[in-house]
Formats: C-alpha cells, structure tokens, sequence
C-alpha cells in the first residue's frame, strides 16, 4: 500500500509524532549533515542528493558510548542500561539502512547479543528516502543494493514534486502511515519512473564476481602499496563507513567510567601490540585489512559483501582515494601478475 | 597554469632521465575531476598522469618522513610546502642534500567545498584559466571567479613564493599583505574569554577523533603521538568534550614555531573544523615575541627547540 506526505504538511507531521516518539532526522552542521534530533527549529537537509556525511550507525552503536561507572573506593560498578526511548529515523538513505543490517548479523546473533545495538534496533523505525539522482560518487548498483532498495526499512519514501510518496515494508511502517491519504495511479506511475531512472542512472564501478578471489590472490604482492602509497592513514573513511564497526573498550581513569568508543583498523595503534611488535607495520597492510575485510572477510561470514556502496569513503577521503579505482586496479594488477608468472 | 603544468612536466622528466632522484612527489589525475591525487612518480611514462592546479589541496612535505634519508626525494613545492619541508630539514628529518625542491609559486588552493556550495556535486570536468574557473555542472558550464573559491588559509596567505627552491618554475608572485591574517586573529583575541571558549567548543565539540588533521600535517610526524599513548594516559580518547577539547589545544601547541599555515588539516577535516585559529593564533605569537616564522630557511630551530644562554628574549610567552 502507497501512501503520500504532502511536503508542505512535513514538519507539522514530524511534531505530530515527535509527541510520541524521538524523531531524529537530516539536519545542516555547517556545510555538511547530520542525524539529529528534531525540533521545530530544526533545518532538514532532505534535498542532498546523497546521504548525510556523518553516518546514522552511529544511532545505534554511538561513537564513544559510557558502559560502566565504576567506584574503586566502595568497589562497586553500576552498569549502564539505557532504555531507549521509541524512535523514528526520518529521511534514512537505503545505503545506511541495509548497512544496518549487515551489522546485525556482528551485533544480534543467536550466539551473542549486544544489548546496546539490540534495544536500538528493536525500539526504531525506520522511514527511508530513496534517492533520485543518485551523484556520481555512490555504487549501490555495484555492490548488489539499489538506491530504493528495501533492506532495513519499515517504509520508504520517493520525492515527488509537491509530495513524498511512501511504501510501507513492514507491519511498523504500515502502522505508522495507515492513517494517511492513499497515493493516486498517477503518483504510483512517478514512482516506478523516478525509481527506474534512478537506477539506470548508476554505472558498474567494478566488477564483483570473482573480486574476493582476486583479492585473496593479491594477499602477499604489491598491489596495497602501490594503491595505499598516497594515504594518510586517518580514520576518515572507516569512521564515516555505514559498516565499519570496530570499537575499542576503554577505562576513562579520571572520570570512573568504561567506555566503548569506534575504532579503526587504518590505525598504526589499533593492532599495535603490547610486546611493541604490529603485525600491521604500516599503512599497505592497514589497507589490505579494510579492503579485505569489506569485500573478502565478510563473504566468507555471510556470503554478502561488507560494503553498501554509500560513496563516503569516495567522497571525503582527504587525498582523493577512491576505493572503485582501488578494486578495478586490483584485477588489473592480478592479470599483470599472472601474465608475468 | 597549463603552460606551468608543461614546464613542471618537463623538469621532472629531466630530473628523472638524470637520475637525479629516486621518486618525485607530486599530483596526479585522478577519476574524480575535483580530486587530484598525491602521487609518486619514479618513471618518465607515469608523467602523462601528472597535475598541477589549485584542486591539488594536501601539503606534499607530508610525505617527506616516510623515506629513508638516503632516498633522493624530488617534490613539487608551493610557498607554504617550501616552508614545511625546510622545517623538517631543521628538524633533521631528511637532509638537504638529498631533497631536490622543485618550486612554484602558488596562486592559492581552491576550496572544493566553495566549489560544490556555488555549483552542485556532481562536477564531471573542471579547468581554470588565470582568474576563472570553469566547471560542468550537469552537462551545464559554470564559471567562477578564483579569488571566491580560495581556500581560507590562503586568503591569509603571507609567502605564496616557495622558499629555498632548486628551481622556481613560473614568475614569482608579490608576498601577501600580513594584516590580513593579523586582523583575523586580533579579532579572535579580542573577544572575552567565554566567548573565545565558545568558540572553541563550537568547534571542537564537532571533532570526531578520525585524526586527519594530524595524518595530513606535514609536521605531526611523530611516530607516536601523545593521544596514542596508553602509559600513561595524556587524554580522554572518546568524543566527550574533555577528549576533543584536549586534543586540539595540545595539537595546536605542539605546532607552535612549526607551523606554516598551508591549512591542510582544515581541508582534510571531514567536519569542517576550524583550526587554524589556533595555529595562526602561535604563529603571531611566535613572530611578536621571537621574531619567528616556521621554515624560512633551513637551519634556524624552533625557538622551542632550541635555548641559549645568552637569550635576550623573555623566558615565557
């Protein structure tokens, strides 16, 4: 069942259900976005053509998040428990939702269950955005998702001019929109348009099949220095990464709390270990690992590349790397070198 | 800049035919026509990838640290990337000798986030002609005025002229005016102090500890910094406030006399933070009270690296 928003009606719609839930949405941080919570003076920033730079997972595993208080003195702890409260994320890009649920499969298993992530998960629901014009930097197509794929939502939204067309996907969507106007066959028609033409509009950036072998191939050769030779080394692109996951569980001292903050494996000190020996002495084998891990490591966990194409490591890497032109070399680089052998 | 970009070419083939180096550090092409790679080039045929325009936003000194100080290093340098690489010299991070400084004065880097404000994403072809810009914007041609588009370091910039070059390619450009850069900072110096420590929050509330303003300065070269020691601790290492707000006082202390204002850590910043306030802020300091700026030769220190016993100056700022 399609429903439609009228644009004009948003805000007061998002007040509507700001009363019974935390609304969080796209909003304007100097010039880039960000998933915040909304208020009536808030400023959407609906109409970028991409998502938000900083990455919504953080709603749901926060960068730096307190665990535990801990009292030396009396010896005890408190742990942390947050409840939290029912949400809706408005305005979600598809590439972030199904990033949501490729972490699922790390942060809620039979085997073991993050709490945290858990109850986020359970208490959101999520009102995605397709994307129109998807710009030139995202590769949904070519990672196996689509710029209205449906994985992670409970609805999705197709902008049109005057309205925001929405298909519920699940029983939470369908719960949260029944009481809106029905969208009309011409306002179906649109959709299937925009929809089509959106996803025409993107080109395969590299070639996937076989990719994993190639790469595993590549393991011991050249190939990552030579492509890592120009990178800094930041955590830019694993830190805005919809995917990247690693974290880090510290004891902030001073303040007497356990802290679980994001990590990166581009980080000399992340596999740095204590004897002073790193397995990962420089930058080519802290590449290897994010390249590997994405688009390697996690078919052989789920038989699903770990990357949803979201374009932000392209995006804003500082020196301009681009991971497509990284992976397209790759079998360039494998041919080179079995034609010499 | 085409014909400057022929001479460049030129020279560094000939530096490479010679022998004269072992690697050229400079820019290349890449997919992204708003985004110009560092690049390494160690062979005359890689050249055909080579670029040289005001997109070309990292400071190339950056990568002067990763070589054995035997490697002959050849790099294309700006006025600001001169200044870095003659400091790294004063801090004996590769010698002279070996370092073959290819120089050319800069008109200023564009700022790709001016570029994308005025214009769109999705530029798909980009070139600059003396003052105008000119970008495709779908399908559609958009000419912009450079002088908009400079990134802010270098609407500041004072020595837009490399300094100690082997060679200069290109006319030298008249110095900057300093009042500008001055003014910016007496008007951050003159707020009250909680206005100044809003500001600072404002800013640094935003910092997401990725640490590319660190990855990006050519100076921050240490092979461990402060906030990656676990023993003892020098910081909170989460986002709280007492983490971010550490960070950037104790980065932007320990560049005091070293840094030569090529905002590299802004433009690599992915939250558009500020930081250069803090940075300019030394530097004036560091030219009042020791008469000092970073990388104006190469074998003057720091003059918080180095002491004299005869020091007529004050002791403490």
């Amino acid at each position: 069942m399609m429903y439609i928003l009228v644009k004009k009606n948003l805000d007061q719609k998002l007040s509507e259900w700001s009363a019974k839930y935390e609304v969080v949405a796209p909003q304007k941080v100097e010039a880039y976005s960000q998933f915040l919570p909304f208020t009536e003076s808030s400023e959407l920033a609906l109409n970028e053509p991409h998502n938000t730079r900083y990455p919504p997972k953080s709603l749901f595993l926060p960068q730096s998040e307190v665990m535990l208080k801990y009292n030396k003195r009396l010896n005890k702890f408190d742990e942390i428990r947050i409840l939290p409260e029912k949400r809706i994320i408005f305005g979600i890009r598809p590439c972030d939702a199904s990033a949501l649920t490729l972490l699922d499969t790390v942060f809620d298993t039979e085997e073991y269950q993050d709490p945290y992530w858990a109850g986020r998960r359970e208490n959101t629901i999520l009102v995605g955005l397709g994307c129109s014009e998807p710009p030139s930097t995202c590769f949904c197509t070519t990672v196996g998702y689509g710029p209205f794929n449906h994985d992670g939502l409970d609805a999705i939204m197709t902008e049109l001019d005057d309205v925001f067309v929405i298909e519920a996907l699940s029983a939470k969507g369908e719960k949260l929109f029944s009481d809106f106007p029905a969208a009309t066959n011409e306002h179906e028609l649109s959709v299937l348009r925009i929809q089509s033409n959106a996803k025409q509009g993107m080109n395969q950036a590299f070639e996937t099949e076989g990719l994993k072998q190639t790469l595993d191939h590549l393991f011991e050769s050249d190939y990552w220095s030579e492509i890592a030779e120009s990178c800094l080394g930041c955590g830019v692109c694993t830190y805005l990464c919809p995917t990247c996951f690693c974290f880090d569980i510290v004891d902030e001292v001073q303040r007497n709390e356990r802290v679980r903050n994001w990590d990166t494996c581009m980080f000399r000190i992340y596999s740095q270990e204590a004897s002073g020996h790193n397995p990962r002495p420089t930058i080519s084998e802290r590449t290897r690992q994010r390249l590997m891990h994405k688009y390697s490591y996690w078919l052989d966990h789920i038989e699903k590349i770990g990357c949803t194409g979201c374009g932000r490591c392209v995006r804003y890497c500082p020196v301009g790397l681009d991971i497509r032109a990284m992976l397209r070399t790759a079998s360039n680089f494998e041919s080179e070198v079995v034609n010499v052998g | 800049m085409p014909e400057l970009k022929t001479e460049l070419r030129n020279n560094i083939e000939q530096l490479l035919n010679d022998q004269a180096v072992d690697v050229v550090i400079a820019f290349k092409k890449a997919d992204l026509p708003l985004r110009p790679q560092p690049a390494f080039f160690r062979n005359v045929e890689e050249l055909e990838d080579l670029e040289y325009n005001g997109l070309c936003q990292n400071n190339l000194a950056n990568y002067l640290t990763r070589y054995p100080h035997d490697t002959k290093i050849g790099i294309v340098v700006r006025g600001c990337e001169s200044r870095s690489v003659n400091a790294l010299i004063v801090e004996k991070q590769h010698p002279r000798e070996n370092l073959y400084m290819i120089g050319v004065p800069c008109q200023g880097i564009l700022d790709i986030r001016k570029i994308i404000n005025k214009t769109g994403e999705d530029i798909t072809d980009y070139s600059e002609d003396g003052d105008q810009v000119s970008v495709i914007f779908k399908g559609n041609e958009i000419k912009l005025q450079r002088s908009d588009l400079l990134h802010d370091s270098c609407l500041r910039c004072v020595h837009p002229n490399p300094v100690n070059a082997d060679v200069l390619l290109g006319d030298p450009l008249p110095e900057g005016d300093p009042t500008i850069v001055r003014q910016a900072i007496e008007e951050f110096e003159a707020l009250d102090r909680d206005e100044r420590y809003a500001w600072f929050q404002k800013e640094a509330e935003r910092c997401i500890r990725c640490y590319a303003c660190r990855e990006a300065c050519p100076m921050c070269y240490c092979t461990e910094c402060f906030v990656d020691h676990t023993t003892p601790r020098w910081t909170e290492s989460d986002i709280s406030q007492a983490g971010t707000q550490a960070w950037h006082i104790i980065r932007a202390f320990h560049q005091a006399g070293r840094c030569t204002s090529c905002g590299a850590c802004e433009r690599a910043c992915p939250m558009d933070i500020k930081m250069t306030y803090l940075t300019d802020k030394l530097n004036k300091d560091m030219l009042e009270v020791y008469q000092f700026e970073a990388g104006m030769d190469d074998n003057t220190p720091p003059p918080f690296a180095s002491f004299n016993l005869d020091d007529k100056n004050r002791f403490v700022i």
